[in-house]
C-alpha cells in the first residue's frame, strides 16, 4: 500500500504570528511518521470570517486557486480550522453550483490554473484522530495532573454540512485523543460555546464578553488548562486574559496549549524545543508534575 | 404597530414601524437574495436561531439573526445595508443558528451576501479593510515581517514560498474586490 | 367457547392493534354480528389512551372512558383476543385471507389467574416500567397496568430468575390458584376466511427511538426535563407519583412549567410533519396540572398555535384566562441548567424582538409522533405501501383505505391524530371491512 502523505497548507496567522505552534504541530507529524509536504505559492486560504464576508466570490477563487496547487494522495490538511473551514467551503461551494465552479474556473484562466473540486481536505486533528492507535504508541509521558478544558471551537465542527466531520454539538474526537495522552478532560459550561475572536473585527467590547464567559466557565470547572485547535481561538484565550484581568479586576491565569503541544509533551519532547517561552501564560505546574523541570 | 401603506400598487411599498423608521420594501433585493440562496423562503420566523444565537444573549435582542432574515424576506434593503439595524456584523459566524434552524435556512449564507452588498457600498469595518488591504497587496492576511522570518529560522521551521502577489491581484481584479477594496483607500 | 352470535357468513375480520382504534373498530364489526379476531402485541389492550391521565377538549378522564370498552371487547361474543400476540403470516386476498397469529406464552394459565398480585408482590426481580415510561419499576412477572385487560398476570422471560439463572420461582409457591405454568409454550394459531383485516397498531414517540433532536434540551442529562408522555404519567393517578407531580431531581412541588412545543416535529432534520396533537394536549396538561396547584405559572412555548377542531380555540383560551398558562410564541433552541438543576429557556419575545432567560422548575417537551416500532416488517407481512414518513400509505380522500385490497386501517398508524378523529377513523374503516365480508 502506497503510503499516504499530505499536502500541508499552513494559513497565515500560524506561521506569521505563532510559529511555535507549527513547531510542535510539525514534530508531532514527524514521530508518527505521517508525511507533511510543503507546498510553495500559496495564499491566503482567505479567512472564511474576513475576506469570505466582504467579499464570497473572492474568497471562493482564492481558495481554489490554492486548491488547485494540491496534489497528494492524502489530500491537504491544515493546522488551522479557518482554513479548513475555507479549502472545504470552496468544494463543497463550486461542487454544488456549476455555475460558480465555471465563473472560477475562468478567473483561474486568467493565471493558467484550473480546479475540479476533488482535493480532499482535513483537519490535523482529524488525522491524529484518525491514527489514535500509532499515538498510543508513542507515549513515553502520559499527562498527568493535566486536566484540560476542550475548546473545540465552532469551525472545527460547523456547517456540518461540509466540514463533515464529529458532531456539531456533542463532539467526541478531541475529548477521545485527550483522554488518549493521559490527561483529564473536565466538563464545563459553556464548553460548545464560541470563543468570540471574529468579533473582536467588529466589535471589541462584545468579544471580551464572549471569552470572559468562557473563561469564568472554565475557572470554575476546575481545569488547569485549556487546549485548542485553531490559532484564532488560541489567541482569544492566550492574549485576551491579562486585558480581562485589568478591566474586570479578575484573576485569570489558565494555560492554552495547543493540541500538537500536549500531544509533543506526551511524546517526550521538552518544553524548550516546543518554543513554550513564547506563551504568555506559562503552565509551569503542569511541566513539573510530568518531569520536565523549566 | 407595523403599518404598511401601499402607493399605486407599483414595486414601491412605504413599510411604518413603530414611531420615526419608514423603510422601502425593495423587490429587486428581495429577488436578489432570493435567487442567490432560495432557502430564505423557507423561514417560518419561530425565532430558534434568536433564542440559540450567544450574541442575541449578550446584546439582549440588539443582534438578532431571526430579524435579519425577516428583513430580507421583506426586502427592506435600506435597513440591512443602509442602517444596518440589526448590525450583520455581530455576527460571531459560530454557525449554531445553521445547525438548529428546523428548516434548514442557510442564515449565514445569507448573512454573508448582505455584507458582501454591504462591503459594496463601503459600510463595513475598518479591520475588514486592513485584512483585504493586505491579502491585495501581497497575497497573505499577515505579511511576514524580518523578525518573524528570524524567528522561524531559529525555530528550524522551513522558509515559506508564498504565491505571487501578482497572480492574486489579477484575480482579485477579476472579482472587482480591487474596485471595492480602493475605494476604502480614499 | 361461547356460542358466537354470528351471521350465516362465516367471513371473520381481523384487527391488528388493540388501542382505542382498535377496540372502536372490533366493537363496530362485533356489533354488526362479524366475528372479529384482535391482535394485540402488548400483555394488554388499551393502548396509549390507557397511559393519559385525561383526555382534550373536555378534560374527562381517560381511563374511565375506556376501561368500559375494554372489558365489553374482551366479553364481546363475537370478538376473540389474543393479547401478547403478534400477526406473522399473512396470505390471500380481499375476501379470503388465512393469518398466522404467535401467541407468546405468558406462563400463566389464563383462565386461572384472577389478577390477585401476590405473585408480583413477592416477586424479587426489578424491572424497568415500559407503561410508565421508565419511572418506575415493576416486577419479572406483572400486569402491563393496573386496569389492564385481560386481567392476566404475564411473566418476562428475558427477566425471570427462572428462565435466566433457574433459580426463584417464588410465583408458582405463593399462587394459591396453581396458576403459574413454566412448561407453557408459544402458539401458533392459524386463521382462515379472513375477509378484510384493519390496520391499527398506533405510533410511537420520537425519544423511543432517537435522542438526537433531544439532546440539546438535556433530555436524559436534565432530570427536570422531561417529556410530555413522561408528565403524563405523572400527572395521572394510576402514575409513579400517584398524581402529585414533584421533580425528579429533588421531589419539589413545581412552581413554574415551561411547556416545549414541536420537538422532533416540523423539523426538516427530524420529522418534517406536524405532530397535530402537541398544542392541545400540552394545554390540557398545563390545565391539569394547575388544576393540583393553583399557584402554577405555566408557559408554553410554540412556534404556530394549531388548535383546528371543534371547541379547540376556546380550549386554547380558557387555559389562558383561567389557568395561568402564558403563550409565548417562540420555539426554543436549547436547555440549559442552573446551580439546582432548574431548567433555563433562552428565547426571544416577538413583542418587541429582545432575548430572555426564564428559569423554570420543570420542562416538558412535546415530542413528535412517529411510525410504530415494526412498521416496516408490518407493511412487509400485509404487502401494504408506507408512506414517505414510513406511515400507512393511504389516498388523501379515502384515509382508512390501504394500498391493498380488503386491507383498511385506522388511527395514528397513518398519521398523527387526536383521539376523536381516531375514534371516527374506526368506525369508517369497520364499515369499509364489513363491506368486503359481505360480498360488496
Amino acid at each position: 500500500m502506497n503510503k499516504v502523505a499530505y499536502d500541508l497548507f499552513l494559513g497565515c496567522v500560524i506561521p506569521a504570528r505563532l510559529p511555535y505552534l507549527e513547531v510542535s504541530s510539525r514534530k508531532v507529524f514527524e514521530k508518527l511518521g505521517i508525511e507533511l509536504r510543503d507546498v510553495d505559492g500559496f495564499s491566503c486560504c482567505p479567512d472564511p470570517t474576513g475576506i469570505e464576508l466582504i467579499d464570497h466570490e473572492t474568497w471562493l477563487a482564492l481558495g481554489a486557486r490554492n486548491l488547485s496547487l494540491c496534489n497528494n494522495n492524502g489530500g491537504v490538511i491544515s493546522f488551522c480550522s479557518g482554513c479548513v473551514e475555507t479549502l472545504k467551503g470552496v468544494n463543497y461551494f463550486i461542487n454544488k453550483d456549476i455555475d460558480a465552479k465555471q465563473k472560477v474556473n475562468k478567473y483561474l484562466k486568467k493565471i493558467g490554473k484550473t480546479y475540479e473540486g476533488k482535493t480532499e481536505v482535513k483537519h490535523f486533528a482529524q488525522v491524529l484522530y484518525e491514527n489514535l492507535e500509532k499515538v498510543k504508541e508513542k507515549i513515553e509521558k502520559p499527562l498527568e495532573g493535566f486536566k484540560v478544558a476542550i475548546h473545540y471551537g465552532c469551525h472545527y465542527l460547523r456547517p456540518s454540512e461540509f466540514i463533515k466531520w464529529d458532531d456539531p454539538f456533542e463532539p467526541v474526537t478531541l475529548d477521545e485523543i485527550v483522554k488518549t495522552l493521559g490527561a483529564e478532560s473536565i466538563e464545563y459550561e459553556l464548553k460548545m460555546e464560541c470563543c468570540g475572536n471574529p468579533l473582536d473585527k467588529s466589535d471589541k467590547d462584545l468579544s471580551l464578553q464572549m471569552i470572559d464567559n468562557k473563561l469564568k466557565a472554565i475557572h470554575e470547572s476546575g481545569a488547569n488548562c485549556i487546549v485548542v485547535v485553531c490559532p484564532a481561538c488560541y489567541q482569544q484565550f492566550e492574549f485576551n486574559q491579562r486585558e480581562l484581568n485589568k478591566r474586570n479586576n479578575s484573576e485569570y491565569n489558565i494555560p492554552i496549549f495547543y493540541l500538537s503541544e500536549l500531544m509533543a509533551l506526551s511524546f517526550g519532547f521538552k518544553p524548550e524545543e516546543l518554543g513554550f517561552n513564547f506563551h504568555r501564560i506559562k503552565p509551569k505546574g503542569l511541566f513539573e508534575g510530568i518531569g520536565f523541570n523549566v | 404597530m407595523t403599518e404598511v401603506l401601499c402607493e399605486n400598487f407599483s414595486n414601491k411599498i412605504i413599510k411604518k414601524i413603530g414611531n420615526d423608521t419608514m423603510s422601502v420594501i425593495n423587490f429587486e433585493f428581495r429577488n436578489e437574495v432570493l435567487k442567490h440562496n432560495a432557502s430564505l423562503s423557507y423561514c417560518y420566523q419561530c425565532s430558534t436561531c434568536s433564542g440559540g444565537c450567544p450574541v442575541a444573549l449578550l446584546t439582549e435582542g440588539k443582534y438578532n439573526p431571526r430579524k435579519i432574515i425577516e428583513e430580507a424576506i421583506l426586502g427592506l434593503r435600506d435597513k440591512l445595508v443602509e442602517s444596518q439595524d440589526p448590525n450583520p456584523w455581530l455576527c460571531s459566524t459560530c454557525q449554531k443558528c445553521v445547525e438548529l434552524c428546523p428548516q434548514k435556512v442557510e442564515l449565514t449564507e445569507i448573512f454573508t451576501l448582505i455584507k458582501n452588498l454591504c462591503f459594496e457600498e463601503d459600510k463595513y469595518p475598518e479591520a475588514f479593510y486592513s485584512q483585504g488591504k493586505a491579502v491585495f497587496d501581497t497575497g497573505v492576511a499577515i505579511p511576514y515581517s524580518n523578525s518573524i522570518i528570524a524567528r522561524r529560522k531559529k525555530l528550524g521551521l522551513p522558509e515559506i514560498k508564498i504565491a505571487p502577489a501578482e497572480e492574486i491581484k489579477i484575480l482579485m481584479k477579476e472579482t472587482n474586490f480591487e474596485k471595492n477594496i480602493l475605494r476604502g483607500n480614499e | 367457547m361461547s356460542e358466537r352470535n354470528l351471521e350465516k357468513n362465516s367471513k371473520s375480520a381481523l384487527v391488528i392493534g388493540g388501542g382505542i382504534a382498535g377496540i372502536q373498530a372490533a366493537l363496530d364489526l362485533a356489533d354488526m354480528g362479524i366475528h372479529v379476531d384482535m391482535v394485540e402485541k402488548n400483555p394488554n389492550i388499551g393502548g396509549r389512551m390507557a397511559q393519559l391521565d385525561k383526555t382534550f377538549p373536555t378534560n374527562d378522564c381517560s381511563i374511565c372512558i375506556l376501561a368500559p370498552k375494554l372489558s365489553e371487547c374482551y366479553r364481546h361474543p363475537n370478538i376473540t383476543l389474543y393479547s401478547y400476540s403478534e400477526v406473522q403470516k399473512v396470505e390471500g386476498e380481499r375476501g379470503n385471507f388465512s393469518v398466522d397469529i404467535l401467541k407468546r406464552a405468558r406462563y400463566v394459565k389464563e383462565d386461572e389467574c384472577i389478577n390477585c398480585g401476590v405473585c408480583a408482590e413477592k416477586c424479587p426481580m426489578r424491572v424497568i416500567d415500559e407503561f410508565d415510561r421508565q419511572l418506575r419499576k415493576r416486577r419479572a412477572i406483572y400486569m402491563y397496568y393496573l386496569q389492564g385487560v385481560p386481567a392476566i398476570m404475564t411473566i418476562d422471560k428475558d427477566k425471570c430468575l427462572w428462565f435466566t439463572k433457574n433459580a426463584c420461582r417464588i410465583c408458582e409457591k405463593v399462587c394459591e390458584r396453581e396458576a403459574i405454568d413454566f412448561e407453557q409454550q408459544d402458539q401458533h394459531i392459524k386463521l382462515n376466511n379472513v375477509g378484510s383485516i384493519i390496520v391499527a397498531t398506533g405510533y410511537n414517540l420520537i425519544e423511543d427511538i432517537d435522542n438526537e433532536v433531544l439532546r440539546n434540551y438535556g433530555y436524559q442529562k436534565y432530570r427536570n426535563v422531561v417529556t410530555a408522555l413522561e408528565f403524563e404519567r405523572l400527572l395521572s393517578a394510576s402514575g409513579p407519583q400517584d398524581g402529585h407531580v414533584k421533580r425528579l431531581s429533588d421531589g419539589e412541588k413545581p412552581k413554574k412549567i415551561a411547556y416545549l412545543q414541536c420537538i422532533g416535529s416540523r423539523n426538516d432534520r427530524s420529522r418534517q410533519y406536524c405532530s397535530s396533537i402537541c398544542c392541545m394536549y400540552t394545554t390540557k396538561e398545563a390545565m391539569i396540572a394547575y388544576e393540583h396547584n393553583n399557584e402554577l405559572e405555566s408557559y408554553v412555548f410554540y412556534i404556530d398555535m394549531r388548535a383546528g377542531g371543534k371547541g379547540f380555540q376556546s380550549f386554547i383560551k380558557r387555559g389562558e384566562n383561567d389557568y395561568n398558562i402564558k403563550y409565548i410564541k417562540s420555539k426554543i433552541a436549547q436547555i440549559t441548567i442552573d446551580n439546582k438543576e432548574n431548567p433555563i429557556i433562552v428565547y426571544e419575545d416577538l413583542d418587541n424582538g429582545e432575548i430572555k432567560e426564564l428559569t423554570v422548575d420543570l420542562a416538558v417537551l412535546a415530542t413528535c409522533i412517529i411510525p410504530p416500532e415494526g412498521i416496516e416488517k408490518m407493511s412487509e407481512v400485509l404487502g401494504i405501501e408506507l408512506n414517505e414518513y414510513r406511515f400507512v400509505k393511504t389516498p388523501p380522500f379515502d384515509s382508512v383505505k390501504t394500498s391493498k385490497g380488503g386491507i383498511f386501517t385506522c388511527g395514528c398508524v397513518h398519521e398523527p391524530m387526536d383521539i376523536p378523529r381516531s375514534v371516527s377513523e374506526a368506525s369508517g374503516a369497520a364499515a369499509r371491512a364489513a363491506e368486503v365480508i359481505r360480498g360488496g
